[in-house]
């Protein structure tokens, strides 16, 4: 056994990181694969997180989602102040899909156990992953309040010294669509928990070594090398602006988003000071989901490397006035968050491509699009979420790339597995060819999507559907892409009611093309240079 | 005198091609090696083969040419063309409204924060893809009817633009394949000659994308494999062989060369799984059933679990990847392929700092230009080959059997320099470098063996590749394996494994069906049709239906969920009956997952029937070397000493003079011409009969 004492020397703080976060990627795919919820599975819609005793993030999930940047450490901390670290117990497993204190949407439940060594908190695990279901109505940005996205479970002790609070499980159950299902996720989050503890454990049997010690060291690596990568980039204010659709209760029924983007040396803060009020339907974004997106932006534009831990972002500061669309007061309805939470990093790539040009990249034709359609056959139930990409913003250096999932990561599900799900037809799926927008790179293409209810039962479906009527805008004299179609048997219509589909419905989705970067080389000196 | 008794088989690999002949009578071998020839690969293939006969005509008498039954060829071909896009000109036929389905591809970005990311580009471009009018459904029903004007129209276009190649892939031919026969069957009337792939044969599982990508990977390369096979059974008899040609495949079977030419993508992966094969045979001599097959060499380590002789078989396979060691960078295949996991950790791996100011190795490589430091080419940058100098585990004057000369001053150089940066000196850094890359991949082996919910602790590590011996032993600690073995001749390990390999044949269906709903007539009906498929292609491997060993799984999970679990379902079909599915599929959940899902409904998604021959053990030994009748005595060697953390003296042998059944106590070193075992812990070292060393370390198990 190798005991380390106050300084790790280097060689051992690389071997116990690739430890640490091979034990979290391996219990990550475990709690994938036996997951119910299509969105972890096929959208990555979860995180794993292994902090230390105070709740920092030492390791998380490489695979995860941008959503939960720095959520899951906030949750724990959450938790250690409700319930308090010493009245802990082996075997205490707390919940919580608060949105103000989970990652922005009740659809995601965060849940984390403590990790005990010889009868001492030393960790804690955990894991937020976007549940099968949570009651309430159909994802949809028409929701008025919160109260109708589902059932809300405060911090809960969910299994108190390993034993389930009957309770509390009998009323999660009673509040969803698929009780099996949603409680079967519940129960794969507390066993990746527990691997998680049980690896942490032999781990330091091997290298006996302080957590919170390790835990310094990591932060604080982390945290120089993204101040390193900051102050390498020009001090300046950086602004943009940026639309997405909105709603019909907004003025022009679309979102307006001002970014300030200030490098200060090491530092960097991102403010959205004069941005849409929060408004009653459920597109606003919680405050760590604006976090979360923004820091995201900001580290794939300075240091993608550099490894997922709270030090990375601690350089980081973000603004948002209280009662916006970016930080919005209870009771907000909040499902649709992505719908702007996802305009943060071209806002901010827009900001700062007067600054770096060479490392940012025009607006995707995405937010993501999305639809839920469930089977209303009785005693056959079934939802299927189901995504479609976008065309990506074109760079300096290259063309964006068409049909893909920007800046969430979100697989679409096979033409195949959907129609075997319900009753559909699906009777194009292919590339918008020519929506991305012109420039001296070409933005990259949407995707056309059409499919048609054979069900002999009718169907219940509600869409996200983004870009309508803002397209995505290009940079540096980038032509902006096509804007979003949506229409339903040939009629253009509005897409965030939900609806009941006939047999012989046809839905038809055409998604944004991304923003073209430069000007487009003219015309006629193209011709010429062609011949 | 038996008269036909050889078996040969050659590996062309991306460097070398190796090539064995087999004494089925003795199990001796002889071994051959020449440089691959990447223009025409076969000529690699003759100069390996003529001298193997040359050498048997010397050691097993002038007749041997004439007595060689057989040559399993594995190779790399199908992966270099796909890497390099020399296939053939090719037609895709798609269902209306899914051309764009390999552009559209599942939408996934492979790196979430590199925003420079490229994506592998399809292999058939939009405008020689096309569409047909038909439509099945989910269940295979017919939704549109494929018209006879529809065939003639779609078999015009494909005649008049002329392909070297065509692939079918329409909606939902998992299910039913009639469609896809249809114009098939077509296809062949008017363009005989043109080689043509369905996906309901090459892939039959659910999930267009990934099967459209396989069908066409198939057709892509089909011409050239057909080509350079038939050009190889010409060579072979030019040097007066009238063997069959058999093929090694992905799954660690051998198939038929005229079965490989029909879906060659099934061959992507022969020369690992030749290795895989290998490590099991020499396992099963010592009666040892749970392998776990590591193999190291320049640039990359590889690693399989197998239990009772089967290695981990996985179904989705990427090739052509954009960046090499991240998943999701490249086109999928679906074909049964041995599990391998692939680590970017090498001889040639560079150490370098990250940003973060950690010592990192790999997975960039130093190649074989520059290459190490220590090689003298101008590499000044330190590799895993430089720290394994500078700790003693090589001999600078017999790296690769004395071919090369190692510079240990540049190799001290070179960590120096990187050691520096942390505070450590030359040893310190040195032991840094070879502790973490040993760390990587035990890391990565201990993810490959949880993910299948089996204990590393059980397994016996069998060791190949020329780097894999320096590294095993202390990899295997880091894993708590207690046992190693490493086997003769590692440098043709592959060829060892193609010659070990059973044949075997694949079928599988998709059709999403819950446990209690399943229609267990047509479920025998497909199994019975696809046990007479297999039968067919193994007869042609030349077994009679009685030596075939058969085997079936299924793929479950809960309905709701979207990965499934792998069900092994036995050789009888016969009894099957939901309850007993249910039952074993329970079972097997529980000991992945620790428990069940409390009211979930089980389901099957895919069915899966194997045939395959009994695998015969063998007992390799070398013709040539010379069984040492007194051991010379060991040259003594300093080398570091992880437990001890301090540099010792110890003892040196060369590996095929130790007589069999010797027992040595480590620490030590065996030397051979392609490697050098180092055994850097107290252990019970022994010389076993079969020739193979095994390696038992004291202490913890």
């Amino acid at each position: 056994m190798n005991t380390l004492g106050n300084d790790i020397d280097p060689v051992t703080l690389e071997i116990l990181w690739t430890r640490m976060t091979s034990v979290v990627d391996e219990a990550a795919a475990t709690f994938v694969r036996t997951s119910f919820s299509t969105l972890v599975r096929e959208a990555n819609d979860y995180a794993v997180v292994l902090t230390d005793g105070r709740g920092r993030n030492i390791a998380q999930s490489s695979q995860s989602i941008p959503s939960f940047i720095c959520t899951m450490p906030a949750t724990i901390r959450h938790f250690i102040e409700v319930f308090g670290i010493d009245r802990m117990k082996p075997g205490d497993a707390f919940v919580t899909n608060d949105p103000w204190l989970g990652s922005g949407h009740l659809n995601d439940a965060s849940l984390a156990m403590p990790i005990f060594r010889a009868g001492k908190v030393v960790g804690f695990a955990g894991v937020v992953s976007h549940l099968p279901d949570v009651g309430g109505r159909l994802r949809s940005p028409s929701n008025t309040e919160l109260f109708e996205e589902g059932l809300q479970i405060p911090p809960s002790r969910l299994l108190n010294a390993g034993e389930p609070d009957p309770m509390l499980v009998s009323l999660i159950r009673a509040n969803v669509r698929v009780p099996d299902e949603t409680m079967g996720d519940l129960w794969a989050q507390i066993a990746c928990c527990q691997t998680l503890g049980e690896r942490l454990n032999t781990l330091l049997d091997e290298i006996d070594v302080d957590v919170d010690r390790f835990a310094d060291e990591v932060i604080a690596r982390t945290d120089t090398a993204m101040r390193q990568a900051i102050s390498e980039a020009p001090d300046g204010v950086y602004r943009s602006v940026v639309e997405n659709d909105g709603t019909a209760e907004i003025p022009g029924g679309v979102v307006r988003i001002p970014c300030k983007v200030t490098i200060k040396g090491d530092r960097v803060n991102v403010d959205y000071t004069g941005c849409t009020p929060q408004v009653n339907r459920a597109i606003n974004t919680v405050y760590n989901y604006t976090f979360a997106y923004s820091a995201y932006a900001l580290k794939a534009v300075f240091a993608p490397w550099i490894p997922n831990a709270e030090g990375s972002f601690m350089p980081i500061t973000v603004t948002a006035p209280e009662r916006s669309i970016l930080n919005p007061i209870r009771p907000a309805p909040c499902s649709a968050r992505g719908m702007i939470g996802h305009l943060l990093p071209p806002a901010i790539f827009a900001a700062l491509a007067k600054a770096i040009p060479d490392r940012v990249q025009a607006a995707p034709g995405s937010p993501s699009n999305s639809f839920q359609i469930s089977n209303m056959r009785p005693g056959h139930g079934a939802v299927v979420n189901g995504f479609i990409g976008a065309g990506q913003g074109a760079s300096l250096a290259r063309d964006g790339k068409s049909s893909i999932s920007f800046p969430s990561n979100l697989s679409n599900t096979p033409i195949e597995v959907l129609e075997s799900l319900v009753p559909i037809e699906v009777v194009h799926r292919g590339l918008r060819r020519g929506s991305g927008g012109a420039g001296k790179r070409r933005g990259g293409d949407g995707i056309a999507f059409e499919f048609k209810s054979r069900g002999e039962h009718p169907l219940r479906a509600a869409f996200l559907i983004n870009r309508v009527r803002s397209p995505a805008q290009g940079l540096a004299g980038g032509q902006p892409g096509r804007a979003a179609v949506f229409k339903v048997n040939g009629r253009a219509t509005e897409s965030s009611v939900p609806r009941i589909l006939h047999k012989g419905d046809v839905i038809h989705v055409e998604s944004g093309g991304g923003g073209g970067f430069g000007k487009p080389p003219a015309k006629k000196t193209a011709r010429k240079k062609a011949r | 005198m038996n008269t036909s008794r050889y078996e040969i088989a050659v590996d062309v690999g991306g460097t070398f091609t190796d090539g064995v002949l087999l004494d089925t009578g003795s199990d001796k071998v002889l071994v051959a090696k020449a440089l691959t020839t990447p223009a025409d690969p076969g000529e690699a293939v003759s100069t390996v083969v003529s001298d193997l006969l040359t050498q048997a005509r010397t050691h097993f008498g002038p007749e041997t040419p004439g007595g060689v039954r057989r040559v399993v060829h594995g190779t790399t071909l199908i992966t270099n063309t796909l890497i390099e896009r020399r296939g053939g000109r090719t037609a895709l036929i798609v269902t209306k409204g899914t051309r764009d389905a390999l552009d559209v591809a599942r939408e996934l970005r492979y790196d979430i924060y590199d925003l420079t990311i490229e994506y592998p580009v399809p292999l058939v471009p939009s405008e020689d893809r096309f569409e047909v009018e038909e439509r099945l459904g989910p269940s295979g029903e017919t939704w549109r009817r494929l018209t006879r004007a529809e065939i003639a129209r779609i078999v015009k276009r494909i005649a008049t633009a002329g392909y070297d190649a065509v692939a079918i892939c329409l909606l939902h031919a998992s299910a039913n394949d009639g469609h896809e026969r249809a114009i098939a069957k077509a296809l062949v009337a008017k363009l005989p000659g043109t080689p043509i792939s369905m996906s309901s044969e090459v892939a039959r599982e659910i999930g267009e994308y990934e099967r459209m990508s396989t069908v066409v990977a198939n057709a892509y390369v089909q011409p050239m494999v057909g080509r350079y096979l038939a050009a190889l059974v010409g060579r072979l008899s030019d040097l007066g062989l009238g063997a069959t040609l058999d093929i090694m495949v992905s799954n660690g079977g051998f198939t038929t060369g005229q079965l490989a030419s029909r879906t060659p993508i099934r061959l992507l992966e022969s020369g690992p799984a030749g290795g895989v094969m290998s490590g099991i045979n020499c396992a099963e001599v010592e009666g040892i059933t749970r392998v776990l097959a590591f193999d190291m060499g320049g640039t990359t380590a590889k690693a399989c679990v197998a239990v009772d002789g089967k290695p981990s078989i996985t179904h989705s396979f990427e090739f052509g990847r954009v960046q090499r060691f991240k998943r999701g960078s490249g086109l999928p295949a679906i074909v049964p392929s041995i599990d391998l996991i692939e680590i970017g950790a090498g001889g040639g791996s560079l150490a370098a700092l990250n940003a973060l100011g950690l010592l990192q190795v790999g997975p960039q490589s130093a190649g074989a230009e520059p290459g190490p430091a220590c090689y003298g080419q101008g590499g000044t940058e330190a590799t895993v080959t430089d720290a394994d100098l500078v700790l003693g585990y090589l001999d600078p004057d017999a790296f690769l059997g004395g071919r090369m000369k190692l510079d240990v001053a540049k190799a001290r150089a070179a960590l120096e320099a990187i050691g520096a940066k942390l505070g450590l000196n030359a040893e310190q850094a040195a032991w840094g470098v070879h502790d973490i890359v040993n760390e990587k991949m035990a890391a990565a082996a201990r993810t490959h063996i949880a993910e299948k919910g089996l204990d590393a602790r059980r397994f016996v590590m069998v060791t190949t590749g020329g780097a894999g011996p320096v590294h095993a032993v202390d990899v295997a600690r880091r894993l708590r394996i207690g046992t190693i073995l490493c086997p003769i001749a590692s440098g043709v390990g592959s060829c060892l494994g193609f010659l070990a390999a059973p044949a075997r044949a694949d079928r599988s269906w998709s059709r999403v069906e819950r446990v209690a709903e399943l229609d267990f007539t047509d479920l025998r009906a497909r199994a019975k049709a696809a046990r007479a498929e297999i039968a067919g292609e193994l007869r042609a491997c030349g077994l009679t239906d009685r030596d075939i060993h058969w085997s079936g799984s299924a793929e479950m999970r809960y309905v709701g969920q979207g990965n499934s679990v792998k069900v092994d379902l036995g050789a009888d079909w016969a009894g099957l009956d939901a309850a007993g599915i249910g039952r074993k599929f329970e079972a097997e959940y529980v000991r992945l997952f620790g428990r069940p899902v409390p009211g979930g409904i089980p389901e099957a998604i895919t069915w899966r029937v194997i045939g395959e021959s009994a695998r015969t053990t063998r007992r390799y030994g070398l013709a040539r070397s010379v069984t040492a009748s007194a051991m010379l005595a060991p040259r003594q060697r300093r080398i570091y000493l992880p437990g001890e953390k301090t540099y010792r003296t110890v003892p040196s042998y060369d590996r095929y003079a130790v007589p069999l059944g010797t027992v040595l106590r480590g620490p030590l070193i065996l030397a051979e011409p392609e490697s050098t075992l180092i055994v850097s812990y107290p252990a019970t070292v022994t010389v076993l009969d079969s020739a193979t060393v095994r390696v038992e370390l004291e202490g913890k198990s």
